[in-house]
């Protein structure tokens, strides 16, 4: 029994691991820090290796290269960048993340397998070679396309690029109209400057678009989680099973049952319970880079004047917000997380 | 032979006297007192850099957990432009944190996780009765006489 369990745990962790591509660190300058998935924290060095789950940070002064099996990502100054992972279909996928800031990709060849690169309210499939993402304070994102194309899908609609396109994707909301440029027209400070900026402006509106994008994760945790639950039971059910044919028939016969039922079921499994914790890892760096910054801005304006309409509609509406955090998000995090 | 004993037992006595000291309530109170001093000197000199420097990351206000270094420096001068100020700070309350400090400040798995993974034993936690509320202020010893700010809470 034990040899069977132990061969299934190995092809499990073999196949879920199957899209999870290691990056290397090529060059880093200034104020440039990695987290790793376990929690530990210190700086990026040339040579280091991030895995699914790491972060890299890079500060005002800082820089950072890394490399991807043939994917070259620059990530600029005042950036957060992770490495996740998530199921499609019946594969593990690599998904880049851009939290905040802005990154240049360059792709040397296209196998058609390539991540997906992710914002906080955007995800892109990519089959072009050249493209810059900027993330911005309030969570929206801009795609600029040098070379190739990138499709950009949010709220549920699809936008194609092709090389000389860029298009804007505000929080929460479906792609806007694709516009001529090319990146280096393109400055993130400027663009930041611009976003941090409307969104103090309105920041009950600005609050509006997170409450969206929160609700759209919070969905998809439920019905991953919820699924997942259901694949558990059927797994339990079809282990007790196959220890009965081992029992009654012997260990070949549990072994092929192994194979061709309890397996495959394992497998489906992995992959719902990897993109509940991805939909929950998202909703976690909505909640930090863009939420707990709009909260933490706007607590300075507001603490010499608690009283005021505007800070006190949104205190109320962010508390809302954190309750629906911590009663569906919270439970899929663990303490490493934070 | 007693001079050589001496220049032993010296140093030995002198750690041992600061030791009971440091767990006396009295050098405790003072303590957090002197602590108190260093903070709300700076917030009253408006001097937002002194203040961004004393602090580190991750920084947890009320229940947010700011990463950005550059976030809690913003933070601090926003505060100071908008006038704020912290006259008349009286300190309520000191304690070493315990398990359920972090209710203090937000009863949230995050929160909670903050507190276990950030903040290390011996960390104070001090409530101010001030002219505009009440504050709760998270210190780190940095070393033997300056504290880190790395939690601020209120006014409420």
């Amino acid at each position: 029994m034990k040899r069977l369990t132990a061969s299934a745990a190995f092809f499990l962790a073999a196949a879920l691991s199957v899209g999870a591509v290691p990056a290397d660190v090529t060059y880093t300058e200034g104020d440039a820090s990695v987290r790793l998935k376990n929690g530990t924290q210190k700086d990026a060095e040339i040579g280091a290796v991030l895995n699914t789950g790491d972060t890299l940070k890079t500060g005002g002064d800082g820089q950072a290269e890394l490399d991807q099996k043939g994917v070259t990502i620059k990530i600029a100054r005042n950036t957060v960048f992770t490495l996740m992972e998530k199921a499609q279909g019946n594969q593990s996928t690599s998904v880049l993340s851009v939290t905040l800031g802005s990154i240049k990709f360059h792709y040397n060849k296209l196998t058609g397998t390539e991540p997906q690169v992710r914002t906080n309210g955007a995800l892109a499939g990519v089959r072009g070679t050249d493209f810059t993402v900027f993330a911005g304070a309030d969570g929206s994102t801009l795609f600029t396309v040098d070379s190739g194309e990138v499709s950009v899908e949010a709220g549920g609609q699809t936008v194609a690029l092709d090389a000389g396109q860029g298009v804007e994707v505000p929080l929460g909301q479906p792609p806007g109209g694709t516009f001529a440029v090319h990146s280096d027209q393109q400055d993130y400070r400027t663009w930041n400057a611009d976003k941090l900026a409307a969104m103090l402006a309105d920041p009950l509106a600005a609050l509006g678009s997170v409450e969206t994008a929160m609700a759209d994760y919070i969905k998809n945790v439920g019905d991953y989680a919820a699924s997942y639950q259901e694949y558990r039971q059927r797994l339990d059910a079809e282990r007790q099973k196959r220890a009965q044919i081992f029992t009654e028939q012997g260990a070949d016969a549990a072994q092929k049952y192994e194979q061709d039922v309890v397996t495959p079921l394992a497998l489906q499994a992995g992959y719902l319970e990897l993109n509940v914790r991805f939909y929950a890892l998202a909703a976690l760096s909505l909640r930090r880079f863009v939420a707990g910054r709009l909260y933490v801005i706007l607590k300075a304006r507001s603490i010499a004047t608690p009283t005021d309409p505007t800070w006190v509609s949104f205190t109320s509406r962010f508390d809302a917000l954190l309750a629906s955090f911590e009663k569906s998000i919270a439970p899929q995090l663990v303490a490493v997380d934070i | 032979m007693q001079k050589h004993l001496l220049r032993r037992v010296v140093p030995v006595l002198a750690c041992a006297v600061a030791l009971s000291l440091s767990s006396c309530a009295t050098f405790q109170r003072w303590g957090d007192q002197g602590a108190v001093r260093q903070v709300t000197g700076e917030i009253k000199a408006a001097n937002a850099p002194a203040l961004a420097a004393r602090s580190v990351t991750p920084f947890l206000l009320d229940g947010e957990i700011v990463l950005i270094p550059s976030d809690v420096a913003d933070f601090w001068a926003g505060v100071l432009k908008a006038g704020f100020t912290i006259d008349g700070a009286t300190l309520d309350a000191g304690a070493a944190v315990s398990p359920q400090s972090y209710q203090k400040f937000a009863d949230t798995m995050e929160v909670k996780a903050f507190f276990s993974r950030y903040v290390k034993s011996g960390s104070r936690i001090l409530e101010l009765n001030t002219a505009s509320g009440t504050h709760v202020l998270l210190l780190v010893k940095s070393d033997w006489f300056t504290w880190k700010i790395i939690g601020f809470k209120g006014p409420f």
